[in-house]
């Protein structure tokens, strides 16, 4: 087989997900190399979390997917995680009865006991400011150390595929910017991101690529160097032209 | 297409249109009774036996039924309430604390008691749900139980007390099977006519959609005592029955398995059905006496029979009797909402006043849902309601319909609104949708939209369980009005379909139809595109539109911008709680600061 | 008669207590309540009766063969009535399914055991009077059940996982937190729980198929009123209310205690759910 395209990472064909009888995603197509960071846009309800809630095996779908070769098809959360498809969940939801250390090591529940404490080290390295408080409960970090320590979960497991769900909600300037410098810096090391972003200054900055859902379907997908991206995404999103302030 | 309906209620319809629905309904529970009635001929005592006993049990499972069935409180205790009503009945009889009583003025006596004690029993279920409410029950009969063995002054104790004796001519095994024949015929009758009530939807809207039946203006306190005083008094009844047929009663013979026999044969039966449950407590009844062998198994395989019917069959004996929501519906239904019928639902007089929110500040453990926020909802206009995620939009919605408190601030409609309270907004023509459908699944549509049309309602309790004219009255013009509200937004086919196999954007627009119901002064919407196809929410626009046209204010919360710029007469962009922008949609559509916080640009 | 009051009401407040530590074990990994708390405790005595008296095994055989049948009793109230109901919408579902097995296993023990009360055999034969096994053997296993979950949920993984799925089921599964594996292992836990709280006070209650419900509704009070989920809570809960219990008997008779147990229970229910629940009930828009 001539390898004159490299496979990508994931590849995701046709994904129909919802739930119950709502179906929020209505055939989706996305793929992401190895080493890409992809910003998800798009307007509320427009199915970016049922999108990364389905493909890491916390909702059912149909469709396609398929990830470092292998078909996803009936996986669950923990086989996900497992092949390197790590999903950190919006809403920095940290185990708050637990200590920081305690969390991490959560994460590391099916890797080999020894290994373990080496890979909490790891992610630790990525952000100093909760090392400090490794002993303190989750409930006892402010909201930004939680979501730190969620996305630190994550790295835990060493992901080929991190899927961060709006990292950023609720943070301050700063912060964000500590956030998004990890995901530059798992961009170096050849982590792929899909990153679910509200503000689209620092999506456009942090990401090689965005892809725009609006009402459960891909409106969108350019790479970040491309011009006029603002405005496009906002005609993606409402469907027609208008004159508007942002390129008045 | 041309629309070609006309604006023209079907007001009665023809006599005979009404049998063929009755009818199926009615004849099995006629054959039954017939069956019953011819028993004698058998000339077998034997089985004039199991058949009274058969009729006393559904006496009290017809009104225990309306509590779980319908209202679907876990009541696993009501053997209690036989037991209260048997020795009531029995003691009154026999005098032993007032002079001898004649036993059907014990039996009636007895009948109130049971009604009190069913509130008592009952009552808890307003704030302890499921298990909580179902241990509390299970608290009560042991207690009765050990009650009626502690005070031997009166019930005998261990050593129990004779029942009541009947009067001629009920007191030969014949007689006294069609005493309890008739009273069962009876029961039946009268919860056939409750279940077919507003009182029997209200029951099932919150057993399944609690917070909808608020927002339609039921109150859930008033309804419980009403059921459960019925319920209690007839278990009462049931109870100087059994104490009668069994001529002599010990505490040994209210056992827990009883119990269990009748709230089982609810379930067996099928909530939201009275056929059901009766087929389901003659099965129960008879089951081990035609399987003696069986007999010690009994429980077992009453327990058996019911985790079959919550794991393989939750619709019970019902939903395999339920052979018309078996034919397949049409699949490339399209909903055609007819925007021209709604000036004759929503008849309203002059226009009303608009609705204010003033300073209203509600906070969630110290976090500011709301903060400060003032808003003005004018009649015959769409208000527009956008923001984005968590900056408050559903939170104001359900502060107006009363869900939430706030803190500070007012609702004003023509005078200040309760706080709290959401049962109150229907009577002030307060109207509203969820973002998920709150929907009656087991229930019919045309039932689910009829729930809207509670407080129109005029029977009472009584009138309704005695069929009057009054409830009648009642449930025809309900029923005329909840067709019309269908046909308005394009359901009408699929009236007599059950709600739970209707698509998801079917069951926004039984919403709308339901909240019609009410002639709204104010409709308030929740996500009503949310899940639709471009086109139908390009209909549901239109819709929309048309109801403020008639007067309505609606206030509209939803993402999909393009209806919003389409259909809104005013615009309000909430941010962390507070309006961040306010004006006409192409004052909004160039805001600067609204696109960087809605769209995030 | 001070002396006897607080030995029995102790140790039936012993029992009462592992029954509720039985349900929050349960609870905490599948937010069910089951009817087989209660059932658990009943097999533990009807187990341990069997195993030592019928089968004439040595008492430690006897108990881990005990515990061991009652947690894969547990296991398979996880199989077949919680798990199957755990997806419906309908919450109250669990309450039927658990309440169905829990009298298909009475029923069965009632059959093939004995409907009548057998006896439970002594252990050790130390001490006598208000000191004797029967009363101190519930509070060590009480002791020991507390000290065991502690060791648990402090020191090992396993019991973190137990403790994050309890917070927060769905950033656990995200996660990758084996979910399916923990909930079943924490029904074991709970059957063995369960089991040992009949076999230590299997001298006490016999070996009764008919004590299921009773000690399903008593050993609720205290979980209900100590808040779900809340381990200390369940055990002060049922002492005390072991000893109330028990005074009641003796200075008034078994009636009002059991009538004023249970006009407790409905009060404080009534008076403060959330208070004593702990957590306000969540949104319901």
């Amino acid at each position: 087989m001539p390898i004159s395209v490299p496979e990508p990472l994931i590849d995701i064909r046709g994904l129909e997900a919802g739930y119950g009888k709502i179906r929020v995603l209505h055939g989706i197509d996305l793929a992401i190399g190895p080493g890409e960071v992809v910003a998800l846009l798009g307007p509320n309800g427009g199915g970016k979390t049922t999108l990364l809630r389905a493909v890491s095996g916390l909702l059912p779908w149909t469709g396609a997917v398929r990830f470092a070769g292998q078909d996803l098809r009936g996986w669950g959360p923990q086989e996900t995680a497992r092949a390197g498809l790590v999903h950190v969940i919006e809403g920095h939801r940290v185990f708050t009865q637990q200590s920081v250390t305690d969390n991490l090591l959560l994460a590391a529940y099916d890797l080999p006991r020894g290994e373990r404490m080496a890979r909490v080290e790891e992610a630790l390295n990525f952000f100093p400011e909760i090392a400090e408080k490794r002993h303190q409960r989750g409930g006892a970090l402010s909201g930004g150390q939680q979501q730190m320590l969620t996305v630190a979960q994550g790295l835990v497991r060493r992901p080929r595929l991190l899927m961060l769900d709006e990292p950023s909600a609720g943070l301050s300037p700063v912060l964000v910017d500590r956030v998004l410098a990890v995901v530059a810096k798992l961009r170096a090391n050849g982590t792929a991101v899909l990153l679910v972003e509200q503000l689209i200054e620092k999506a456009l900055a942090a990401a090689d690529r965005v892809c725009a859902l609006a009402q459960g379907r891909v409106v969108l997908q350019a790479a970040t160097t491309e011009a006029d991206l603002p405005r496009r995404l906002e005609r993606a999103y409402f469907g027609r032209d208008h004159a508007t302030a942002l390129h008045a | 297409m041309p629309d070609t309906s006309q604006p023209t209620i079907h007001s009665d319809a023809p006599a005979d249109i009404g049998w063929r629905v009755v009818l199926p309904k009615v004849l099995p529970l006629v054959a039954l009774f017939i069956f019953a009635v011819l028993l004698p001929l058998t000339d077998n005592e034997y089985w004039a036996l199991i058949t009274t006993r058969a009729a006393i049990y559904w006496v009290l499972v017809a009104g225990l039924n309306l509590v779980v069935g319908y209202a679907g409180q876990l009541a696993i205790g009501y053997v209690a309430l036989l037991t209260l009503g048997a020795y009531t009945t029995s003691v009154l009889a026999a005098g032993n604390v007032l002079p001898p009583l004649p036993t059907f003025v014990a039996l009636a006596i007895a009948a109130v008691a049971g009604a009190v004690f069913g509130v008592v029993v009952g009552l808890p279920a307003l704030r302890l749900r499921t298990f909580y409410f179902a241990m509390a029950t299970l608290g009560f009969a042991t207690i009765v139980t050990q009650v009626a063995l502690a005070w031997e002054g009166v019930t005998g104790g261990g050593i129990g007390i004779s029942g009541p004796e009947m009067p001629a001519p009920f007191n030969t095994a014949w007689g006294f099977l069609y005493l309890c024949l008739a009273l069962a015929a009876m029961v039946t009758w009268a919860t056939s006519n409750v279940a077919k009530s507003r009182f029997g939807r209200a029951l099932i809207a919150v057993r399944d959609a609690d917070v909808a039946a608020e927002a339609n203006g039921i109150s859930k306190p008033k309804l419980f005592v009403t059921i459960f005083l019925f319920s209690g008094a007839v278990a009462a009844v049931a109870g100087g029955l059994f104490a009668s047929l069994q001529t002599y009663i010990t505490p040994d013979a209210f056992t827990f398995e009883l119990s269990l026999l009748f709230f089982i044969a609810v379930l067996i039966g099928g909530r939201g059905s009275i056929l059901g449950p009766l087929i389901g407590t003659i099965i129960l009844t008879i089951l081990p006496e035609i399987a003696a062998p069986l007999a010690a198994w009994s429980t077992f395989l009453y327990a058996a029979l019911l985790l079959i019917i919550v794991l393989a069959m939750p619709g019970g004996i019902a939903a395999l009797l339920d052979f018309k929501n078996r034919k397949p519906l049409q699949s490339d239904r399209a909903i055609k909402p007819r925007p021209t019928l709604l000036g004759e639902i929503l008849k309203r007089s002059g226009a009303g006043r608009p609705m204010t929110l003033k300073g209203i500040v509600l906070t969630f453990g110290g976090v500011r849902a709301i903060d400060g926020l003032d808003l003005n909802i004018q009649p015959g206009q769409v208000h527009g309601l956008i923001g984005p995620n968590g900056s408050g939009k559903t939170t104001t919605l359900n502060v107006i319909s009363g869900y939430y408190a706030p803190q500070e601030g007012e609702v004003r409609l023509n005078s200040p609104l309760a706080r709290g309270a959401p049962e109150t907004r229907a009577g002030h023509g307060i109207a509203r949708t969820f973002q998920t459908p709150r929907i009656v699944g087991e229930a019919s549509v045309i039932d689910n939209v009829m729930i809207g049309g509670w407080i129109e309602g005029q029977s009472s309790f009584v009138e309704t369980l005695m069929s009057l004219p009054r409830h009648r009255q009642d449930e025809r013009s309900l029923e005329a009005a909840a067709r019309l509200a269908l046909r308005a937004v394009g359901l009408e086919e699929l009236a007599d379909v059950r709600a739970d196999r209707l698509q998801h954007s079917e069951l926004r627009f039984v919403e709308i139809a339901r909240a019609l119901m009410l002639k709204p002064a104010f409709l308030l919407l929740d996500e009503p595109a949310a899940g639709l196809a471009t086109d139908e929410i390009e209909r549901l626009g239109q819709l929309i539109k048309e109801i403020s046209r008639q007067g309505t204010g609606v206030l509209l919360v939803e993402h999909h911008a393009d209806l919003i710029f389409d259909i809104c007469d005013e615009v309000t962009v909430l941010n962390l709680g507070r309006v961040l922008a306010n004006g006409t949609p192409a004052e909004i559509r160039v805001h600067k600061e609204v696109i960087s916080a809605y769209l995030g640009a | 008669m001070l002396a006897s009051i607080l030995a029995s009401g102790l140790a039936v407040g012993a029992i009462y207590a592992l029954i509720g530590i039985t349900y929050n074990t349960m609870f905490a990994t599948s937010r069910v309540m089951s009817f087989t708390a209660g059932q658990l405790g009943m097999l533990g005595g009807v187990f341990g009766s069997l195993f030592m008296l019928r089968l004439g095994w040595p008492p430690v055989i006897g108990l881990l063969a005990s515990l061991g049948a009652c947690a894969l009793i547990g296991v398979v109230t996880e199989i077949v009535a919680v798990r199957p109901v755990l997806k419906s919408l309908e919450q109250h579902l669990y309450v039927l399914s658990t309440l169905a097995l829990a009298l298909m296993i009475q029923q069965v023990t009632a059959i093939e055991w004995s409907t009548e009360p057998q006896p439970f055999p002594k252990l050790f034969g130390i001490g006598s009077g208000v000191f004797d096994e029967k009363f101190w053997l519930p509070l060590v296993a009480c002791g020991l059940t507390i000290a065991g979950l502690e060791l648990l949920y402090r020191k090992t993984l396993v019991g973190r996982a137990f403790l994050a799925v309890a917070e927060d089921n769905f950033a656990a599964r995200a996660l990758g937190l084996p979910e399916r594996n923990l909930r079943i292992a924490s029904y074991a836990l709970a059957g063995a729980i369960g089991g040992l709280a009949g076999f230590a006070g299997g001298q006490l209650l016999l070996a009764f198929f008919a004590n299921g419900p009773l000690l399903n509704f008593y050993g609720f009070v205290p979980v209900a009123l100590g808040g779900l989920g809340n381990n200390r809570g369940a055990v002060i809960g049922g002492l005390a209310l072991g000893v109330f219990q028990q005074a009641a008997n003796f200075l008034v008779g078994g009636i009002f205690s059991s009538v004023a147990v249970f006009v407790l229970f409905i009060v404080v229910l009534l008076a403060a759910p959330q208070g004593l629940f702990g957590a306000p009930a969540a949104r319901r828009v």
